[in-house]
This record gives structure tokens, sequence and C-alpha cells, in this order.
């Protein structure tokens, strides 16, 4: 199980680096979809391995919801926007040396948690807060809405992985908060970008700007 | 039994109003108001006179702190609500009412459930349920505030999942009783095992994740504009009650954190972030040229000060911030609802352009003169006594420096908003107000908050003592 969890979440996390590094919109939400299917997997090894029932169907609801109705909204909400040319002078390097610290972050936050931890899964704990912390740095780096709620499910992701690995899941009514929450998040999200895009006809969030002191 | 009767009345209100239109709706939102507040009069009162209420095998569950949240969201709700239908008379329709109700709904499950994941479920959907209603409007304005709104308080609740999840681990990793280890009954008594580390981590946590709801400094930027351009009655709530509502979410962690890790940690971090609260409230409350902001970020202050009296802890600074937390609502909520109608009459949010409201439209100017005395703390009103608790208790407990800072840093906030109250109010209108709103109906939701707010100040009934003495039981280990 340890060579398992810590293999999948490796992966996760190179997966979420990759997303720091692409620029195209199309890559990154793939990399989403990616990511996502290797926390499935996740869910379902340890569920397999720890006899979790509970855990694969969890990581089933995981599958449907995160690797394929909130990327086809995701898709649907970026089919409008324009292609973004790179800004000359602008590169993910900086976001990606960010992302590096970050990793490193994670393991020096995450210690009281390996501490206290004695499970199997441990090693893999602060590779899935590493992947949390990523997405909230591509949230807050994230220029229009789109990349803000790519970061924001990165973010999600890595916190759902998180408690897989520390908890082997929690319980089902909090499970399907989480993921009913999210849905409805995404959804909204839509339906404000959609309004922004009518507004500013843009969805660059840099129009956003009126409310201010 | 009861307590079923209390979140199924909003529910159940929010679906049938669904579909209702007109006069029916008007109506139908009246009644469910109404029995929202009966339902939550009974409970508090309920469980101020004997054990906790208990349903679906403990997983609702009030005892005198919920009785005291649940009462005050009854309360407000049924204020904002006897608004609501002259706010939505100048509006076009929308889904008003049963997002209202579905608000209420939401901060209701919040505070009457014995589960921390559930609880945060229910917070995340008090999110949710009104970022429709802060951009009901759809103006360039309001959809920016609502977008704000969404994405803030998501992250931010998402870092308070990440906390439960963390106090989630540490209870298995002790005890391995999983079934009820998210209950918040199980932590308390669990908590001298749990592993101290973890405890301040996820403290951290949920401290950075409900605070942003609560709207404490350096979270808070999403706050002055999701106040400002939702519809009065909402800001009402929002600021009223569902700033509460985050703050309640970090009292129930803070019993089992100064258990697990001793009081030093969780006292510093809300000291620490209330005294920050206060200093930007104090700041922004100078340069704010619109009043529906102003009073947000008195908002800001006023959590700050509840935040500084959590810390201190003990008797007086837990009871003194509880009471705060209820003042505080009773007194935004005039000031919110009042601000709704100086919008009405002079279609416009921004100070210079209202000037004069005491000759302009005398009734809302005294209620707003009120509103404004009563939260910058000048007695007769209750939020001068709640001021005098917290600050007293900074004291009492060795904290001489936080009360020296909070005082002047009060004083800067207080001058603010009066010079803020007295621009609004006196001088000259720069145009002639469309007429005010008059009749008994229009004065009651002002003067009945107003006599609790004296109540509060003056003469306290003989149940609130005991009330307070309860809650203080259950907050301080």
């Amino acid at each position: 199980m340890t060579t398992g969890s810590n293999l999948l979440a490796f992966l996760g996390l190179v997966v979420t680096l990759l997303i720091v590094w692409r620029q195209s919109w199309p890559a990154r939400l793939r990399l989403f979809v990616a990511q996502s299917l290797l926390l499935a997997a996740l869910a379902s090894t340890i569920g397999v391995l720890a006899q979790r029932r509970g855990l694969l169907l969890v990581a089933a609801v995981f599958v449907v919801v995160k690797g394929w109705v909130i990327p086809r909204v995701l898709a649907r909400i970026g089919s409008g926007a324009p292609v973004r040319p790179v800004a000359p002078g602008r590169s993910s390097g900086i976001t990606l040396l960010g992302a590096g610290a970050l990793v490193v972050a994670a393991y020096v936050i995450m210690l009281p948690v390996t501490a206290a931890a004695e499970l199997p899964t441990e090693r893999a704990i602060p590779l899935a807060f590493a992947m949390a912390l990523i997405g909230l740095l591509l949230c807050v780096t994230g220029r229009d809405a789109l990349g803000h709620i790519l970061g924001f499910l990165v973010f999600e992701n890595g916190i759902f992985g998180l408690a897989i690995l520390a908890t082997y899941g929690l319980p089902g009514i909090v499970e399907a908060g989480v993921f009913l929450d999210v849905l409805v998040i995404v959804l909204i999200m839509e339906a404000v970008v959609v309004q922004v895009r009518r507004e500013h006809d843009s969805i660059d969030v840099d129009h956003l700007r009126e409310l201010r002191g | 039994m009861m307590l079923g009767v209390l979140l199924a009345v909003p529910l159940i209100g929010a679906v049938l109003l669904w579909r209702a239109v007109g006069r029916v709706a008007t109506a139908l939102h009246t009644l469910t108001a109404g029995l929202t507040l009966t339902a939550a009069l009974a409970v508090s009162v309920r469980v101020n006179q004997g054990p906790p209420l208990v349903a679906l095998d403990g997983f609702l569950r009030a005892d005198a702190l919920s009785g005291w949240m649940i009462a005050l969201i009854g309360i407000v709700a049924a204020l904002a609500a006897s608004e609501a239908p002259r706010y939505l008379a100048q509006t076009t329709g929308g889904r008003f009412y049963p997002l209202f109700h579905l608000f209420v709904f939401t901060m209701l499950v919040a505070v009457s459930t014995d589960d921390v994941g559930l609880m945060w479920v229910a917070i995340e959907g008090t999110t949710l349920a009104s970022v429709f209603l802060v951009n009901f409007e759809r103006t360039r304005a309001s959809l920016e505030a609502s977008y704000k709104y969404l994405l803030l308080c998501s992250i931010g609740i998402a870092i308070a999942f990440l906390g439960t999840v963390l106090v989630y681990f540490a209870g298995i990793q002790q005890f391995g009783d999983e079934a009820h280890a998210l209950r918040w009954t199980t932590l308390q008594r669990l908590a001298p095992g749990l592993a101290p580390r973890v405890m301040e981590l996820a403290f951290v946590f949920l401290v950075v994740g409900y605070g942003t709801k609560a709207g404490l400094a350096p979270m808070h930027t999403w706050l002055p504009d999701a106040h400002s351009e939702a519809p009065a009655p909402v800001s009402a709530l929002m600021s009223g009650v569902l700033l509460s509502v985050g703050v309640y979410a970090i009292v129930r962690f803070k019993p089992a954190v100064d258990v697990a890790a001793g009081p030093r940690f969780a006292q510093n971090i809300l000291l620490a972030l209330g005294l920050l609260s206060v200093a930007v409230a104090a700041a922004f409350l100078w340069i704010s040229a619109n009043y529906k902001r102003m009073l947000a970020y008195s908002s800001v202050e006023h959590i700050g000060l509840v935040c500084i009296g959590l810390g201190v802890g003990g008797v007086l600074g837990t009871a003194g911030a509880l009471l705060h937390i209820a003042n505080h609502a009773l007194a935004k909520s005039i000031a919110f609802l009042v601000s709704g109608r100086i919008r009405a009459a002079y279609g416009s949010t921004e100070i210079a352009a209202v000037g004069g409201l005491m000759r302009g439209l005398p009734r809302s100017g005294a209620l707003f003169l009120a509103a404004i005395l009563a939260l910058v703390g000048l007695p007769p009103f209750g939020l001068f006594v709640s001021e005098v608790m917290i600050l007293a208790a900074c004291f009492r407990q060795g904290f001489p420096l936080v009360a020296s800072a909070a005082l002047v840093l009060l004083v800067i906030a207080f001058a603010g908003l009066l010079r803020g109250g007295h621009a609004i109010l006196y001088g000259t209108p720069p145009r002639e107000p469309a007429m005010e709103a008059h009749g008994w109906r229009a004065a009651l939701p002002g003067a009945v908050a107003l006599l609790l707010l004296l109540v509060t100040g003056l003469a306290w009934p003989p149940g609130l003592g005991d009330a307070l003495n309860r809650i203080v039981a259950i907050v301080v280990p």
C-alpha cells in the first residue's frame, strides 16, 4: 500500500506542476482531468487495500464529478474565451519556482501530522498537501476567472487527497456534502462568468476593479 | 422534534416560495419569517431550561450556545424579512424570497448540529444561498462583489475543511472512534488525548477558514463589497448574523484546542487577529465615502472586538463576546435596514449624495442616529455594556496592553464612524429626497431592536445572565 499510495500521490504532484507550467487552457483542463483520475485511483487503491468499501463508492463519484461533469462545465466556460496569447516577458518560470518552494513548505507544515500518523500512507500526506498549496498559488496568480476556478479545483483536489491519505475517507454525509458543494460552486461560477462576459466582453478579472476603499 | 420543526419551517417556506408570486408570495414570506422566529425563540427558551435538545441520533443538537445563536438568527431574520417587501416594491422580481429563507435555513443548520462536518457543509451552504442575493440587482458593481464573495469564501471554507480533516485525523489516530469522531461532543470528551501539534495546525486552518466567513482581517476583503452591494435586508442578515456564524464555528473548536494544546495558542491567534481587525476597520472607517461600506467596516471592527473577548477568555471575556455578538447583530441590522430606506429615497449610497437626513427624512434619520450611537458604543445601548465587559476581561486576565491598544483603536473608529454619521445626518441635503416610509409597520422593526438594545444595556431580564452563564460553561473548559 505504501508504494502504491506514494507513487500515485507523486504522479498527482507531477501533474499539478505541469498545470502550473502549461499556458494553454485545453492542455490545463486535460491535466486537471488526469489529476482527478489519479486521485480517484488513489482512493480506490486505499479502499481495496485497507478494505474500505465506502472509498470505492467515493472514488466512483469522484470520477463522475471531477473527471467528467466539472471538466465539461469548464470546457463550456472556456469555449467562449478568446485564445490568450502568452504575454511577452511572462513565463511560468517564476510560478513554477514558487510551486517548488511550496512543495518544501508542505513537508515542513505537515511535520506534526506525519509525526503523529501511524499509517502506511503517511509519507504521501505532504505530497497531497503540496498539491493543495499549489492550487492556492494558481488561484492567487490566476488572471482570469478560468484560472481562479481551476486553481480552486486543484486546491480542492489536494485536500481530497490529503483526507484520503490521512483518514481513509470522511463520513459519507460529509463527502457527499463536499461533492455537492464543489459542483454547485462551479455551476454558480459559470453563471457569474457568463454575466461577467456579457458585461465586460471578457473574463479577464482586471475589469473587476470598481469597488475600492 | 422541536429542532426538526425549526429547520423545516424555512426550508418548506423556501420551496413553496419558489413558484409563488405577488401577494401570495408576500403573505407566505411573512408567515415563514414569523413561524421561524416563533420556533427559534421556543427552541432557545427550551434549551435554557433543560438539557440540550437532540434529534436524529445526536446529529442535530442544540445546547445553550446554539440556542443563543438560533434566537439571534430568528430575530435578525424577522427584522430583515419585515423590510424585504418594501425593498422588493422598488425592484423587478427575481427569486428573492426563496433564497432569503434558504439562507436563513443554512445558518440555522450550521448552529444546530453536533457534527462539525455537517456544520462545514451548512456554512458553505450559506455562501451558495446568498451569492445570488448579493448579485440580486445585477449591476456591474454587484457582479464584482458577488464574484469576490464566492471565490474568497469558497477558498476560505475549503481551508476550514482542511482544518476539519486534521481534527478528524487527530481523533481517529488516537481513538479509532470513527463513527462519532466528527461530533463536537466527542471531540470535547476526548480532547485531552488529541495530538497537540496536530490540533494547533488544525486550529490555524480553522481560524483562517472560518475567519474568512467571519470577516476577520486580513481575510475580510470580500466583506465591504458584498455588504455594500447586497440589498439592504440581505446586508442586515450578512452583517448581523452570518459573520457571527463564522465566529460560532471557531468557538466550537476552541475548547477542544485549549484542552489539547493549552489555552495560550488559540488565545494568541485570536488576540492578534482581533486587534488587526479593529485596526483595519478603524483606518477604513475614516476613508469610506459610501455609507454602506462604512457600516461594513464597522462590522469588521465589532467582530474584531468579539475575537478579542474570546481570546482573553474567562467568564467575563467569553460572556462579553457572546453578548457583543447579539448587540452588534441588533444595532447593525437596524443600521443596514435604514440604509436601504435612505438609498431608496436618494438613489445613492455615497455619503456626499445624501446629507441633511435629519431634515430630509426625519424618521429614518432619527433611527439611523440611534443605530450609529449604539454602534460607537455609547450608553444606554447594550454595546456599551459588552465592550466594557470585554475590555475589563482584558485587564482581569492580564492583558493590559491589548486592552489599551483596543481602546485607542476604538476611539479612532468611534471618531471615524461619528464623522461619517454626522455628514449623513446634518448639513444641507444635495437634493430633495423621495417620500420616506411611514406608518407603524415601517417603525416597528427599528423600535423593537432599539428596545432590545436598551434591555441589554440597562436592565438585564432574569434569564439573560443565566443564559450567558450556561454558554460560558460550554465554551470555557
